[in-house]
């Protein structure tokens, strides 16, 4: 379960659109505590966070037949259907993004500890996809402060507002950074 | 492929990378979110953007699933796969009465126990009873995978669900024993758990044990669950091998 390894999500998607729940227990056993640990950091709450895995898994079921090579990484579509659920469940619940400063400065630390740590055990994670590694590299290019914003916006879910009081900067600046990082995460990404 | 709207892909980049990262505004989230239903191209660069992001949330420690979370998963594929029945009109749907028929069921059930008893009666006394046991199960508790519960078949006719250690059930609570096979609509209640005993079950009454058939203990209302389906948290779980 550490590595995805090989793991056959486009094919594991088609015998689910064909009704096959071996199929979707096969995807529960492989991503499911990876889809939790990212809607938890999301939701900071367990059972919400559970409530809402269970939800995305009844909804690749119910649309594993809309999926198709033409789309793309079918791991992505899984993350962007469970990441959308979570980000929708936002709205009804009140996750506290203040007050946790230290805990804020260590997640930052380690992020940035991390990416400009040892590349090996990166590539190891994401070896399955050379492109992911590649986005790790890329993010080096990133200024730390500029990182940062994309980093809680995705890792977080954290709102651009949210962002731009954490890291005490105006609203319009962090929008510009993470466009700017977008754009320039696309062109490293070529 | 040819696009609807004359927007440079740049643009697009940026909105669907924006979409990922989920810093768009509400209005032009639901904006993209249109355009993205019909374009299988914006899909792609969606499903592109998240699987390299996906390389960073990949480094978080993992937070184990919990394996009632995969139970309630199947649970609710067993409720969508089985047609729709409102239950708002289910006095007047011949079908759900047919199901609620309480005095149906308590009679049939009574047929099946009367059935059963006189054909174990009958091969208690036809033929030797086996004391191997053919066919086990391993319940444990969801959280911390302890052991909690055997179940197992050492007679043709009788499952014995035994506790490995002290049982904890709470004042005016009980402990269900439910058994879902593959292909069942839903579980089927096997009876409540009383402190200290061993619980059997004539397993004439049941079909076949299949392998994999999943076995789970729920903390309900002393008198059972009140909907005959299960209610309560899982206080353990495990699935049935032939030996």
């Amino acid at each position: 379960m550490s590595s995805s390894t090989g793991f056959d999500y486009e094919g594991v998607l088609h015998q689910c659109a064909q009704g096959d729940r071996h199929a979707l227990r096969q995807l529960y056993e492989q991503e499911a505590s990876r889809l939790l640990t990212v809607v938890l950091r999301i939701l900071k709450n367990r059972p919400l966070s559970e409530d809402v895995v269970h939800d995305a898994f009844i909804k690749i079921w119910k649309n594993a037949n809309s999926y198709h090579q033409e789309l793309g990484s079918a791991r992505g579509w899984v993350y962007t259907l469970t990441r959308n659920l979570a980000l929708n469940a936002l709205k009804h619940t009140n996750r506290q993004v203040l007050a946790e400063p230290d805990f804020l400065l260590d997640l930052c630390d380690n992020q940035v500890l991390a990416s400009a740590e040892e590349s090996n055990e990166m590539q190891a994670l994401a070896e399955d996809h050379l492109a992911q590694a590649s986005l790790q590299t890329c993010l080096e290019y990133l200024e730390p402060e500029r990182k940062l914003c994309v980093l809680h916006a995705y890792v977080d879910g954290y709102t651009q507002d949210e962002i731009a009081k954490l890291i005490d900067k105006p609203l319009g600046t962090v929008k510009s950074w993470i466009k700017r990082s977008l754009n320039a995460l696309k062109e490293c990404l070529k | 492929m040819n696009k609807e709207t004359p927007k440079t892909p740049n643009i697009d980049d940026q909105l669907a990378g924006q979409y990922v990262l989920g810093t768009l505004t509400v209005e032009k989230r639901s904006a993209f979110e249109q355009r993205l239903a019909n374009s299988p191209e914006l899909q792609k660069e969606v499903n592109q953007w998240q699987a390299h992001f996906l390389s960073i949330t990949d480094r978080l420690e993992p937070v184990a699933a919990p394996q009632p979370l995969s139970a309630r998963i199947e649970r609710s594929l067993d409720e969508l796969e089985q047609p729709p029945k409102p239950i708002t009109q289910a006095s007047t749907n011949p079908i759900a009465s047919f199901w609620q028929n309480l005095v149906l069921w308590r009679g049939i059930s009574m047929a099946c126990f009367v059935l059963a008893m006189v054909l174990g009666i009958k091969l208690h006394t036809a033929a030797p009873v086996l004391s191997e046991p053919t066919y086990i199960a391993v319940l444990v508790q969801p959280e911390n995978k302890t052991p909690g519960w055997v179940i197992q078949t050492s007679h043709s006719n009788q499952m014995q669900l035994v506790p490995l250690g002290a049982v904890e059930i709470p004042a005016g609570k009980a402990l269900q024993f439910w058994t879902k096979a593959e292909g069942w609509d839903a579980p089927v209640s096997l009876g409540l758990v009383k402190k200290g005993e061993t619980l059997k079950v004539d397993i004439n009454k049941l079909p076949p044990l299949t392998e994999n058939q999943l076995f789970e203990l729920t903390l309900e209302q002393e008198t059972g669950s009140p909907t005959g389906k299960p209610t309560g948290p899982i206080t353990s779980i495990g699935r049935g091998i032939s030996m």
